[in-house]
């Protein structure tokens, strides 16, 4: 009524009664005590008359009153144009990577992409009250302009991490519904809570902040698929080398009967371990574990792998790779001493004072010529040299063995020998000490031994020591090697090599091995021609060997200290010289490393490249060549493909940053390829490319975790087929005002007037009734 | 020591097949100095010869038979890592420069043995005042029973406790060693039975001292702990680790396939 009054022409479609005055309540409040204070003095002095008159003066007092509380007041009618705003319709699509698995006609996803095609006509109708908002679920609710850009690529499913999302992100009153497509494989809070006879806490918690309809569209389907799946792999990232290595597995079969498939770990493309499942009835989840040694440090990339099922439709999670990074807890060193000495005696004291170094010792108190006083052997502190477990058992366990004027006659040795040929063929370090047992005086020339030292044994016995005082020199190639590096300066380093104090004795060799670096010569003696070496180093196989002709270096300590120097250099020397032996990998000059030792897809790899030169100090603008090849699977059978490649140059920290992005699964190799003086040097980095491994533990769709959900959010459980029609939303609350248009109603002459009027009236009654 | 036993020893070394053993020099040779301060340090003529000879006969060790004759000052002294200082009566006080040289020689890796060839308590005043000046970190204290000394080749104190830990020698005047340590090892040992009287020999064989109170087990035991000074010296705790040696090997699960074959 008030709309056709005050808006004859319809261009408001709301109107109601507003006062249009701004006094403050109390003011109004004090106005209405003196009105009706007004009213009880009319009422109050008018007892005397008669009713008719006194109700008179009494109804114009109050119509006066009322007047100019009017007056007072200003009521008007407020006249709008509303419209209300549309509150959301909130659709969260699960993406994770079980979507990817099989659904009742194709993957669960695109069963449900489409559904919500199917379903078109109906979201568009939702749009005249609502706004459609799109989100892909996976570890979080992200937002998305099409379905079609979703893609299974999440690594989990978290149902109450996306509903909190939701709620932080709109009011109750902005919701009109919340959808989840999903195949309820939650592998957060709600997977686990789901189960009993209550809803979880946490359930109904999310649901409740919403303040509208949750809604479960289930896709997937009701019975487990057939399937073999590697659940659950435990392993350490870090090993230690050459300590065994325990990796368990958990393998689930569902839907199979019978089965008998094998159970294998990998190294790269090398078999550590093969194991058969052979299904029980009754027992759906097997365990297996494997050990190996791992014998070089390094990362390497281990394929876990299950056999498939006949028919098996589910494949992915048949195999698991993953990373290893082997690396060195100490450096097990075996000394073996010919003779207690004061050369093995300071020898001893470094290696025992150096934290890296787990050292077994074994010493040689006496021979089968010793004399023996003692009544019994118990008088002895002896114990029989151990050489079958040290030089067979035992001999792959160490990082570096020291033959210190050690001869093998006379200990059973001689079979042994080619077992230490072999552990320095496949990377073990080797250090040979001189002294009055060592080198040719120990009986080593045409042995096994011999064939991997860097200098050639006389085979004669004529003068196999030279046993003068002498002052080593610095060769050209120890100018710069890392162990005779006492300074990364070469003119400060061979400065301080001629400060060292002078050594006495050489074991005289007949030559040097071709390849093999000497280090350290002697000044005036000669061998074949050349300068008698000192200290000779080069590489066999994959191993390292250092020939040390003296067994005089304690001078640099012990003598030195008495020359008022201290004992560093000779610390300094040791420890670069077993450092080397043991490829330290920090005295690689190429090293390549990536950031991460696995990826998500899509994940950015960061490969960071750092060259030293000759004098371990960063080499800048070297042309590096960076090379990813990708190993991966193809029906079976292990492939690679160079996935990556680009040159870059080093900056002023030496250091090359690479960047790249792999597409697709796998194991990473990457190959840093440094152009140096010597010719190209690489190094290697391997890293793996592979979805977090929990969404596909799991492969059955849960039909439940989406009706706890439904039942919690007060929406409705649907399958794919039931469609979206129909479902429960809460109308839009919000209004929204257009344009707004005042109509003061006070203001008008007839109440001005009445305002005047109505007084006057009374006075005049009051005068004539004799009241005034 | 037997004659039957020298023989044997001697018939031994004939077919022992590592006979391409020569010394490298001075260097590769384990010997002891003298040290040379106070009186006593020349009372036990050829002590150290007839020790070091039975080193030589009874162990694998390289010796240098001959002792060097150093003082503190001596620029000889850092080619000795193992210092004897015998004495047998007072001595005046080392220098400090001979007190800071004799620290770093210690401290550097060398060993000191004090023997008191006294019957008297003076030079044992003397020894304790040099060694707290030298050594002022720690005080002198009976060494443990089951310090290295005791079982770096000869055991004492082992099974059925024959012999007994003791500070052997040619006298027996007091029961233990003292000693100081430091960095896992005793720099310095002290013994005040005098040691290097037990050892000397004249040209014709016989004993320049009689052992006190008597008979060839106590001169043999006494030998047996000079030739465990010298292992010491040059072994550190090498058997106290190696009797752990199995032990440390297994709890570490250390694991290793065997070598792969050889051609």
């Amino acid at each position: 009524m008030l709309q056709t009054l005050f808006d004859p022409a319809g261009d408001f479609n709301a109107a109601r009664l507003v006062l249009l005055s701004d006094w403050g309540g109390s003011t109004s409040l004090l106005v209405g005590l003196v009105a009706a204070a007004v009213v009880a003095l009319a009422w109050y002095n008018t007892r005397a008359q008669p009713g008719r008159r006194r109700g008179a003066l009494v109804a114009l007092r109050v119509a006066a009153v009322g007047v100019l509380g009017l007056l007072f007041l200003q009521p008007g009618v407020r006249l709008e144009h509303q419209s209300r705003v549309r509150n959301h319709v909130v659709m969260l699509l699960d993406a994770s990577r079980s979507m990817s698995l099989p659904g009742a006609d194709a993957t669960r996803l695109a069963d449900a992409k489409a559904m919500l095609a199917d379903n078109a006509a109906t979201i568009e109708g939702w749009r005249e009250a609502h706004q459609v908002d799109l989100y892909a679920l996976s570890d979080h609710a992200r937002p998305v302009a099409t379905v079609e850009a979703i893609e299974a690529f999440g690594d989990a499913t978290r149902i109450l991490t996306g509903l909190s999302e939701v709620a932080a992100r709109f009011r109750p009153e902005d919701l009109a519904a919340v959808i989840v497509v999903s195949d309820g494989a939650d592998n957060g809070a709600l997977g686990a809570g789901v189960g009993g006879d209550e809803l979880p806490a946490a359930l109904v918690a999310a649901t409740a902040r919403l303040g509208a309809p949750v809604h479960a569209v289930f896709t997937g389907p009701d019975t487990a698929p057939r399937d073999v799946a590697i659940v659950d792999v435990a392993y350490d990232d870090f090993a230690f080398v050459r300590n065994a290595v325990s990796i368990e597995a958990a393998v689930t079969v569902s839907g199979f009967e019978g089965l008998q498939v094998p159970v294998t770990l990998r190294r790269g493309r090398e078999v550590l371990g093969s194991k058969v499942l052979q299904t029980e009835a009754g027992v759906t989840r097997y365990a297996f574990d494997f050990e190996f040694v791992p014998d070089e440090t390094g990362k390497a990339v281990f394929t876990l792998e299950v056999g498939m099922g006949p028919g098996e439709r589910i494949t992915t999670n048949n195999r698991r790779q993953f990373v290893i990074r082997v690396i060195r807890d100490k450096i097990r060193t075996l000394q073996v001493v010919g003779q207690p000495s004061w050369d093995e005696r300071f020898l001893r004291k470094l290696l025992k004072k150096n934290p890296n170094v787990d050292l077994i010792s074994f010493f040689i108190l006496r021979t089968s010529a010793s004399l023996d006083t003692t009544r019994s052997r118990d008088e002895l502190a002896l114990i029989p040299f151990p050489t079958q477990e040290l030089f067979e058992e035992q001999l792959g366990s160490f990082d570096l063995i020291v033959f210190q004027n050690f001869t093998f006659h006379g200990y059973n040795m001689r079979q042994y020998l080619r077992h230490i040929r072999e552990y320095v063929r496949n990377g073990g370090g080797f250090v040979m000490v001189g002294g009055p047992l060592s080198f040719a005086s120990g009986g080593y020339a045409g042995t096994e031994i011999a064939d991997f030292l860097p200098v050639e044994l006389p085979t004669s016995k004529n003068e196999l020591v030279f046993t003068d005082r002498f002052k080593p020199v610095l060769t050209q190639a120890g100018l710069r090697h890392p162990v005779t590096a006492l300074s990364v300066v070469p003119e400060e380093n061979e400065a301080l090599w001629k400060g060292l104090p002078e050594l006495t004795g050489v074991n005289r060799v007949a030559g040097v091995r071709q390849g093999a670096q000497v280090l350290l010569r002697h000044p005036s003696r000669s061998v074949a021609g050349e300068a008698a070496p000192v200290v000779t180093a080069s590489s066999y196989g994959e191993g390292r060997v250092l020939a040390i002709n003296t067994d005089s270096t304690w001078a640099w300590d012990f003598r030195a200290a008495g020359e008022g120097a201290d004992n560093r250099h000779y610390y300094r020397f040791w420890g670069n010289a077993i450092r080397w032996l043991i490829r330290d990998p920090a005295l690689r000059p190429v090293r390549v490393s990536s950031d991460r030792d696995r990826y998500p897809l899509g994940a950015e790899a960061t490969l960071l490249t750092r060259v030293v030169g000759p004098d371990y100090q960063p080499k800048k603008d070297t042309l590096v060549r960076i090379e990813v090849v990708r190993s991966y699977f193809e029906g079976g059978t292990p492939k690679e493909a160079v996935a990556f490649a680009a040159d870059g140059r080093t900056d002023e920290v030496g250091e090359l940053m690479t960047r790249y992005t792999p597409t697709e699964e796998g194991a990473y190799r990457v190959t840093a390829t440094a152009a140096l003086e010597g010719g190209d040097i690489d190094d290697r980095d391997v890293f793996v490319v592979a979805p977090d491994p929990v969404e596909l533990r799991e492969t059955s769709a849960r039909r439940d975790t989406m009706a706890a959900l439904a039942k919690a959010g007060g929406g409705e459980l649907r399958a794919l087929g039931d469609g979206l029609e129909k479902l429960a939303r809460t109308e839009p609350k919000v209004v929204k005002v257009n344009r707004r248009r005042d109509v003061p109603v006070w203001a008008s002459a007839w109440l001005l007037l009445l305002g005047v009027l109505l007084p006057s009236a009374e006075w005049y009654l009051r005068r004539r009734w004799g009241l005034l | 020591m037997h004659r039957r036993d020298f023989l044997a020893t001697g018939a031994l070394g004939l077919v022992a097949t590592c006979g391409t053993a020569r010394g490298m020099g001075r260097s590769s040779e384990v010997g002891i100095a003298l040290l040379k301060h106070g009186s006593g340090y020349d009372a036990r003529p050829t002590a150290v010869e007839q020790l070091m000879w039975e080193v030589s006969k009874r162990t694998s060790v390289d010796v240098r038979e001959r002792p060097g004759l150093v003082s503190p000052d001596d620029p000889e002294l850092f080619e000795w890592p193992f210092l004897a200082w015998l004495g047998d009566g007072p001595c005046e006080p080392f220098s400090d420069a001979q007190v800071k040289r004799l620290r770093r020689f210690l401290r550097s890796g060398g060993f000191l043995f004090v023997d008191d060839l006294a019957a008297d308590d003076r030079f044992d005043e003397s020894a304790r005042r040099e060694l707290a000046r030298i050594w002022p970190d720690a005080r002198l204290g009976p060494i443990d029973d089951d310090h290295t000394l005791y079982r770096t080749f000869f055991l004492f104190g082992g099974k059925g406790q024959s012999p007994p830990v003791r500070a052997y020698g040619r006298t027996a005047r007091v029961e233990r060693l003292e000693g100081v340590h430091f960095d896992d090892r005793s720099p310095i040992l002290y013994g005040r039975n005098d040691l290097f009287g037990a050892f000397g020999r004249d040209d014709l064989g016989s004993w320049h001292l009689p052992v006190v109170p008597g008979g060839g087990r106590q001169r043999e035991l006494a030998f047996r702990l000079g030739i465990n000074l010298l292992m010491y010296a040059t072994c550190l705790n090498y058997k106290r680790d190696q009797v752990h040696t199995v032990e440390i090997m297994r709890r570490r699960r250390w694991k290793v396939s065997r070598p792969p074959a050889t051609r």
